[in-house]
């Protein structure tokens, strides 16, 4: 095996646990090359995925697309969640996608909000 | 939308590998038992995989990144009911070349996990394919993450 000293591993990521409405909750952010991954998981397992990118475009205000790639496509609040972080992200001046995993086990607007705020103060963009 | 919503401790663990070396993080809670990732690289015959595994309670997300960090097909993998059959969706990236997605699926057949495979090695490459399939199982048998199938299904029915 070839040690490569010095160097951190390819891809930087985060992780944190914190507790939501009384849920541990467990957040987990790596950066690639050219995605952003988040997992949030209340369940033990990664939920729904989904996938946000900016779409490309010449006007002034970008726009998003926003999909479910696995599990729920019926909780607009996931939805709503992908979409609040691609548009934080493209904000920030990132233009890599998004593979966001939401393991919850409510759907709440209180929920929701409280991982995307914890997704936004620790995140690697 | 306050962070004042947050209620409660708020542990944050920051992992990251310095050497290049294997790391692998835990962070432990009082129910002792809390996510798992590990990281490494290895250079096999030229070619330099990078290693990501993550441990979750009742699933495993990997990311094998060949040459590069990116990161590459999505599919998830998992034994299915009534027999244990193993069942394989490509997620993100499409599948009109199946790297990564036999991966995902022998990685099911002897381990019995519930699998999120993530992969970048080029298509039409068995030899790179196998070489970081090989390396990856041997990860999950030291990890202590395996399970053999015979002691029943492990999807949990929860």
């Amino acid at each position: 095996m070839d040690h490569h000293s010095g160097r951190r591993f390819a891809v930087p990521h985060k992780k944190l646990s914190l507790d939501i409405k009384g849920t541990k909750t467990d957040l987990i952010i790596c950066s690639y090359d050219d995605y952003f991954l988040v997992m949030v998981t209340q369940i033990g397992s990664m939920g729904t995925i989904l996938h946000a990118k900016k779409e490309e475009g010449v006007s002034i205000h970008p726009t998003f697309a926003v999909s479910v790639i696995f599990g729920k496509r019926d909780e607009p609040m996931l939805m709503a969640c992908a979409r609040q972080l691609i548009e934080h992200i493209s904000n920030s001046g990132s233009s890599k996608p998004l593979v966001l995993s939401l393991g919850l086990k409510d759907h709440s607007l209180e929920t929701l909000k409280g991982v995307a705020s914890a997704l936004i103060e620790n995140r690697l963009w | 939308m306050a962070s004042g919503e947050l209620k409660g401790h708020f542990d944050v663990a920051v992992a990251k590998d310095l050497s290049g070396k294997e790391s692998t993080s835990a962070v432990s809670t009082g129910d002792g038992d809390g996510i798992q990732i590990t990281c490494f690289t290895e250079d096999l015959n030229d070619v330099t995989f990078h290693f990501q595994i993550i441990r979750l309670e009742k699933q495993i997300y990997a990311w094998i990144g060949c040459n590069s960090a990116k990161l590459g097909h999505l599919y998830a993998a998992a034994p299915t009911r009534p027999n244990n059959a193993v069942s394989v969706a490509s997620i993100l990236g499409g599948a009109s070349d199946n790297t990564g997605s036999s991966i995902a699926r022998r990685i099911v057949l002897k381990t019995g996990l519930n699998v999120i495979l993530a992969c970048n090695i080029p298509k039409n490459s068995p030899m790179l394919e196998a070489d970081a399939e090989r390396k990856l199982m041997e990860k999950l048998k030291e990890l202590g993450y395996t399970r053999s199938r015979s002691q029943g299904s492990v999807l949990s029915n929860s």
